[in-house]
């Protein structure tokens, strides 16, 4: 599955991009699917409305954001449907749970919608993350750690062929950040899939093929 | 997608932010409102069928009336018969539909009956077209050479009999069923000409003494003494002869119509006047309700409306989710309109015997109407809900 951009630009951003340069804004880029693309953005720069564009929740936009050659925007809520559920998953930067329900509530709400993960794989997930003890309690209780590690496991409860991540682990100590990214690395390889992390810096949380500059 | 659990959690996210009182208010709203509908239907139902059914007698609210000329001082001597123009005149007014002459016969005729009612009398013969006869009209069929004769008398004149000459003469009092059982001797002209005469029905429409119209025909040629009769008498099918217009038109041309008939009409035309208004206020209502029960699924869904978007950004799709939401509503809605039909069934099976015991005819269960409006409002709200459940979910 191929992400192309061509000459993408959020409209909030026009008069921003005119003072700096972009490597995505107004580029042509293709990425194919098995890549690992690190996208650095300093804050501002449009990182978190990129990922938006790419999921379909945003459209004030021009320019052309396509997976597969289907425009984004053009795109049928129905077939967004399909896309959010069977080929790109994403860990949004303001992780997006259902504050009332429980941790358990949550990620079976997206391991039901296509059933490729069993039941007993998720409760081992959630074990290796270390938060198998508070599958029962409600997400507003959590702290953020908790929670993201929550929404990190909730995006590989379905078949992707592109992981999208926002600050993924801006809340997790590197203990909890390696494990996470193992089990990351495990599911996006099971799936052949591509991945792409949005950050403020340089890391090296995973094995990069592409660093692209916002 | 699969789960007991998985739609536990949804009906935990979507369907339970307007409380079980505000629910309960909805459904029952949606109940009343439909109910009132559908008894205003059936009531409407009802009098349409006791006023203008065929199987019964009109006098409740017939729309036919028979007319005449006053007889004044200065036609006295002159002739009371209708002209040709006169009769199209009428047919152009808005308010007839249809105008029969009644034929007088200009022969004489009698009747007698031997036994225990024995008595003879002169009687005042008339015909009319069949398609004003009201009355049951098996047999009612006459042709030279037959020897019995059908006959339809006016209810009026069995009422006569009944209270004032049976008891003046000491006569024994009949019903409608001995009356039709009775035969009696019918003679005609100046010769005698015998037949034997039968009452084929009794009349409520048509006060007069009715014989088919080949009967009138063979007589008025035969022992008549005026081979052309002109109708003095006309049977009008009327929209509403209680208009006023009408009522004017009538009276510039002096002619007569019976005030009991027209007072009939008038209380027919109230009823139907308040009839209506039951019913205009009846689909307010109704309409107040649904859009009550509407409300109600639009604040429920307005106050999923974050879970409802973050559920569309987990991949579910607007389909499902409609579907979801639907499912949930649409029993609701079912089961208020389809148990408020219950109530309209008991009062009209209550109503049929009451209505029975006073000699009128309803039907056991409501009307046609009733179930077509019933469809009707589960198809039109049904669609409303899935409009609005479109809206708010996408």
């Amino acid at each position: 599955m191929t992400l192309s951009l061509n000459g993408l630009l959020p409209i909030p951003l026009q008069e921003q991009h005119s003072r700096r340069k972009s490597g995505v804004w107004l580029q042509s880029l293709n990425l194919e699917q098995g890549d690992t693309v690190l996208l650095l953005a300093p804050s501002g720069t449009g990182k978190t409305t990129l990922l938006h564009i790419l999921y379909g929740i945003r459209d004030d936009y021009e320019g052309d954001a396509a997976w597969d050659h289907t425009t984004v925007k053009t795109m049928s809520p129905e077939s967004l449907a399909t896309l959010r559920a069977k080929q790109v998953s994403i860990v949004f930067q303001d992780l997006r749970l259902f504050p009332r329900l429980t941790v358990l509530e949550n990620l079976e709400l997206k391991r039901s919608l296509t059933d490729t993960i069993s039941r007993e794989e998720m409760m081992t997930w959630l074990t290796r993350l270390g938060i198998s003890n508070k599958q029962h309690a409600a997400i507003h209780t959590l702290s953020y750690g908790e929670q993201q590690r929550v929404a990190i496991i909730r995006s590989l409860l379905q078949p992707f062929r592109w992981l999208l991540m926002d600050e993924p682990f801006s809340h997790l100590d590197p203990d909890n950040t390696r494990i996470a990214t193992t089990l990351i690395q495990e599911v996006t390889a099971g799936n052949k899939a591509g991945l792409l992390l949005a950050a403020l810096d340089e890391n090296r949380y995973f094995d990069y093929s592409k660093t692209i500059s916002l | 997608m699969n789960g007991q659990y998985t739609r536990t959690i949804l009906k935990k996210l979507l369907l339970q932010h307007s409380g079980k009182s505000r629910l309960v208010f909805a459904w029952l709203s949606l109940w009343t409102g439909i109910c009132l509908l559908l008894l205003s239907v059936a009531a409407w139902w009802n009098l349409r069928l006791i006023m203008h059914g065929k199987s019964s007698k009109d006098s409740l609210g017939s729309t036919f009336i028979t007319i005449s000329k006053f007889v004044t001082p200065e036609n006295v001597t002159g002739t009371h018969a209708f002209t040709t123009e006169e009769i199209q005149s009428l047919l152009q007014t808005p308010q007839v539909q249809d105008a029969g002459a009644l034929t007088p016969a200009t022969f004489p005729a009698a009747i007698s009956i031997g036994g225990a009612l024995g008595f003879s009398t002169l009687l005042p013969l008339e015909s009319v077209p069949d398609r004003f006869i009201d009355a049951a009209t098996g047999n009612w069929h006459w042709e030279e050479g037959m020897m019995e004769v059908p006959i339809i008398l006016s209810s009026e004149l069995l009422n006569q009999y009944n209270y004032v000459f049976a008891p003046s003469q000491g006569l024994p009092l009949l019903t409608e069923d001995a009356v039709k059982a009775l035969t009696f001797r019918l003679e005609i002209g100046t010769m005698r000409e015998s037949y034997i005469g039968r009452v084929a029905g009794l009349s409520d429409r048509i006060t007069s003494v009715l014989v088919p119209e080949s009967f009138i025909r063979y007589g008025n040629t035969r022992h008549g003494n005026d081979r052309k009769v002109r109708p003095s008498r006309l049977i009008l099918k009327t929209a509403d002869p209680s208009d006023q217009t009408f009522t004017q038109y009538l009276e510039a041309r002096n002619y007569k119509v019976n005030a009991e008939q027209l007072r009939w009409n008038k209380l027919r035309a109230a009823v139907q006047f308040i009839s209506l208004a039951m019913g205009m206020l009846a689909v307010a209502l109704t309409g107040i309700s649904a859009l009550v029960f509407l409300m109600f699924i639009e604040l429920t869904l307005t106050r999923a409306r974050e879970a409802m978007q973050l559920l569309l950004q987990t991949g579910y799709s607007p389909a499902y989710l409609r579907r979801f939401v639907t499912q949930r509503f649409v029993p609701l809605l079912l089961s208020a309109v389809l148990t408020a039909v219950i109530p309209v069934m008991l009062i009209q099976v209550f109503f049929h015997s009451y209505m029975h015991r006073q000699g009128i005819e309803t039907g056991w269960l409501p009307g046609w109407p009733v179930w077509a409006i019933t469809a009707t409002c589960l198809f039109l709200i049904l669609w409303l809900v899935r409009c609005t459940i479109r809206k708010a979910v996408g």
